[in-house]
């Protein structure tokens, strides 16, 4: 190992999107430094191009079009280039894009034009990309906090204002508890396994499963702590109650933006360690994991509470915060289902599937909240959507659009994420939980259509100021949403390479 | 149980520690808990030095105590009402004593069982490592290798800069006074 | 476990308590006491004491404390690799001026900010 290695032992090539928006993130932060504050459209426009780009070597290996590198394998397994990661990746991008486009001139509004706001969002999305391509617990440990810390700090971008800091300070004290959970769960699954990357873990589950060495409660309880952690990113009950009051306090175009990809990056880790590293934990010899059973209780009982809990609220970012808490349920369903060893590649698939519908809806729902909000960020109520089709009709059309996805109505984007996922938990025998998911989806129809008739069948005084990124920002969200919906194959066909197993 | 030299010192700092935490919990002046929890994190670096970990040792002094407490202490000393705490116990103290009670039976349950699989009595520990060669002579030195090493630790190594600066640009984002604020003239 | 090489750290933390312990105990059992207002006084280097100590401090301090925390954790990196330093090759060195030149990116930004002057 002395001496330079070449390019090729790195496998530096295959992990292109990651290390080019690294470097990209890195010089754009420099550069921002020698922008002048009234002149902030170029940093927005050049993380555009660098985000447009990574896309773009992202997309490429997805669709199979190229295969960058030698093999899967980067850094000696630590990074794991597939068919997997490469869809985390385009989510991922594909929001931070969005993200960009909703933020520009909401912080115009907000006196808040900062290049900083740029260059942490590049930050989270590199963690984001990372934790999708873990090929260790270390590395999800590290991408993890460079998903977090940015994104306390854009909660409290909004920095004079109490509601922003409050939301901040809360998410990061709770954020860092989590995170303390999850260093503990890896410790445990190191202290069980004497190792940290997945296939070691694999192997080493293997051997305790077939030993049936005591070492199993410890792997076991590392597990639970690993999930409580990471549950407490992708706002699962009942570790779900910072969400609420974050996502109300944290500027608007910054919840835009992390409620799709903490959970991109929480989910992307939990199918990896979960589904890939302890698919085999089966503590009586079947081919179920002994950890699905919390899993899907999880599931059920985050989609119960999520759905229930949202009819009540008033606020539009307080109820879609309990939408985004109860379609992490739906979510942790295929994940449940990634327990069930032949089913894991599917219900990988799915995840993948109900992330990239989720989002464009979630992110494009919380842009037309950007569009009605007032400056003093006031106007976020349900009335505020009173009468919109009369006002903005194509504004009311994308959030029907919209809700509609969050419904799961057909011909969205939403119903065909629901599909892919009660699918797999049908597959993997959680047919229970399956039906839990489809009432809940019929209580959420209360709260999401009851939007849809604010805005077609009541007359309010709504206002929405829609300025032209913001505008690109909701249509291609509303598109995107439609061509999913319509479309799937365009994406399932591509996430079918998806296989997560190590072994045989 | 026997007492080796290992083990006095070992009750010894687990004595500071866990009295070092208690007071920081129960110390009535939030600055006093300030200056009770380095006394504690003093006693994880000894536990560290017994576990052949004298790095982890060193880190424990130079970053927890020499800079994040001291970082805890300036943020209590940021609070307008550093001395007194209204009531040193919140009114979920009992709920969160049977959270914590609940956490050491569940790891003590767990632990256990492999330390007998290890050949390590558990309850009468002594603590010498069954086999010594196990332990690797210079681990520091083997540290940095893996830390560099392609095949290893050299990924997370590197991302870990950029979430150094990633952390470095809010701190400066959210602490330094905002200029266009102060233009007008508004000081906070 | 061998203690014998902390031996004499442990005789040095014993020695650093006595020390200062020993005069303040001595001076408790054996000084004669007879307070009055001007000996209670807290001794500040002769000047007379306004106000009290305990005054909430300007948001600066924290900056530097934090700025301190990042190039810390910094060092800690660095130290195994420099004990390493021997048995690495050429390679080692390019990473380590990877991550510190991401660190004094970092540095610049903060110098540009102006966040390190004492305003």
């Amino acid at each position: 190992m002395s001496g330079v290695p070449s390019l090729s032992d790195l496998n530096l090539a295959a992990t292109l999107p990651v290390s080019f928006l690294a470097l990209y993130a890195c010089l754009l932060m420099i550069v921002d430094l020698f922008v002048p504050r009234t002149r902030k459209h170029i940093t927005a426009g050049l993380t555009m191009l660098g985000l447009g780009i990574a896309l773009v070597l992202a997309l490429l290996p997805l669709a199979g079009a190229a295969r960058f590198g030698d093999g899967e394998r980067a850094f000696g397994g630590m990074y794991i280039a597939d068919s997997f990661s490469d869809g985390v990746n385009v989510i991922v991008l594909i929001t931070a894009l969005l993200g960009v486009m909703v933020a520009y001139n909401y912080l115009d509004r907000i006196q808040r034009q900062r290049g900083e706001y740029y260059s942490l969002l590049l930050f989270t999305t590199l963690g984001v990309m990372m934790m999708g391509a873990a090929g260790d617990l270390v590395v999800v440990f590290v991408a993890l906090e460079l998903l977090s810390i940015p994104l306390y700090i854009l909660s409290g971008f909004r920095r004079p204002q109490e509601a922003s800091e409050e939301s901040a300070l809360k998410y990061f004290i709770l954020g860092a508890f989590a995170s303390g959970f999850l260093v503990y769960g890896i410790a445990l699954i190191y202290g069980a396994t004497g190792v940290t990357d997945f296939e070691g873990i694999w192997a080493a589950v293997e051997e305790i499963v077939a030993e049936d060495a005591s070492s199993k409660y410890l792997l076991l309880v590392g597990a639970g702590l690993l999930l409580v952690g990471l549950g407490f990113k992708v706002a699962a009950v009942p570790f779900h109650m910072w969400t609420p009051d974050v996502y109300q306090g944290a500027p608007t175009s910054v919840v835009a933006y992390m409620s799709v990809a903490a959970k991109v990056g929480g989910f992307a880790a939990l199918v990896r360690v979960l589904g890939s590293g302890m698919v085999n934990f089966a503590l009586d010899g079947g081919l179920v994991a002994a950890w699905q059973d919390t899993v899907w209780l999880i599931a059920a009982l985050t989609m119960i509470l999520g759905n229930f809990v949202a009819i009540v609220q008033s606020d539009l970012k307080r109820l879609l915060a309990y939408s985004s808490i109860a379609h992490a349920g739906y979510m942790l369903i295929g994940v449940a289902a990634a327990g069930s060893a032949p089913v894991a590649d599917e219900a990988a698939r799915a995840v993948i599937m109900y992330l990239m519908a989720y989002a464009f809806t979630n992110v494009g729902a919380f842009a037309v909240v950007i569009a009605v909000e007032r400056d003093d960020a006031s106007n976020t109520g349900l009335e505020s959507m009173r009468g919109l089709a009369v006002k903005q009709p194509l504004l009311a059309a994308s959030m029907a659009i919209f809700m509609f996805s969050l419904t799961g109505i057909p011909l969205t984007a939403g119903f065909i994420g629901k599909w892919f996922v009660f699918k797999a938990a049908i597959a993997a025998d959680l047919i229970p939980v399956a039906v839990v998911g489809v009432l809940t989806s019929l209580i959420s129809a209360f709260y999401y259509l009851r939007i849809v008739w604010y805005m077609y069948f009541e007359s309010g005084e709504s206002e929405a100021h829609v300025p032209v990124p913001l505008a690109w920002a909701i249509s291609i969200a509303a598109v995107g949403t439609l061509l999913l919906g319509i479309f799937p194959y365009l994406l399932s066909d591509m996430t079918h390479k998806i296989t997560l197993a190590f072994g045989p | 149980m026997e007492l080796t030299a290992e083990s006095i010192v070992f009750l010894i700092m687990s004595a500071i520690t866990l009295g070092g935490g208690l007071l920081v919990v129960s110390a009535r002046n939030l600055f006093h808990a300030g200056l009770y929890l380095m006394v504690s994190l003093l006693g994880v670096a000894g536990l560290f030095v017994l576990l052949s970990a004298p790095f982890l040792a060193g880190v424990q002094v130079v970053v927890y105590i020499g800079a994040i407490a001291i970082l805890i202490i300036l943020a209590i000393m940021l609070t307008p009402s550093v001395t007194q705490l209204p009531a040193i116990f919140n009114r979920q103290w009992a709920f969160n004593l049977a959270l914590a009670a609940f956490f050491f039976v569940l790891l003590v349950s767990v632990v256990s069982p492999i330390m007998g699989e290890l050949g390590v009595d558990a309850w009468n520990a002594d603590f010498t490592q069954k086999n010594p060669a196990d332990v690797p002579a210079d681990s520091i030195v083997n540290l940095g290798k893996d830390l560099v090493d392609p095949d290893k630790y050299m990924l997370p190594f590197e991302v870990a800069s950029v979430l150094l600066m990633a952390a470095l640009i809010g701190a400066v984002l959210l602490v330094s006074p905002d200029k266009a604020k102060a233009d007008e003239g508004g000081e906070d | 476990m061998n203690l014998n090489e902390w031996i004499f750290i442990g005789l040095f933390f014993a020695l650093g308590w006595a020390l200062p312990a020993t005069p303040i105990v001595l001076g408790k059992i054996l000084a004669p006491k007879r307070p009055n207002q001007v000996k209670q006084q807290t001794y500040e280097c002769g000047v007379e004491m306004v106000g009290s100590p305990w005054t909430q401090f300007r948001a600066q301090y924290y900056i530097f404390a934090l700025v301190f925390l990042v190039f810390d954790v910094e060092l800690v990196f660095l130290f195994p690799w420099a004990l390493a330093y021997n048995q690495l090759g050429l390679f080692a060195l390019f990473e380590m001026t990877v991550f510190i030149f991401l660190l004094v990116v970092a540095l610049v930004y903060t110098w540009r900010k102006g966040a390190l002057r004492w305003s």
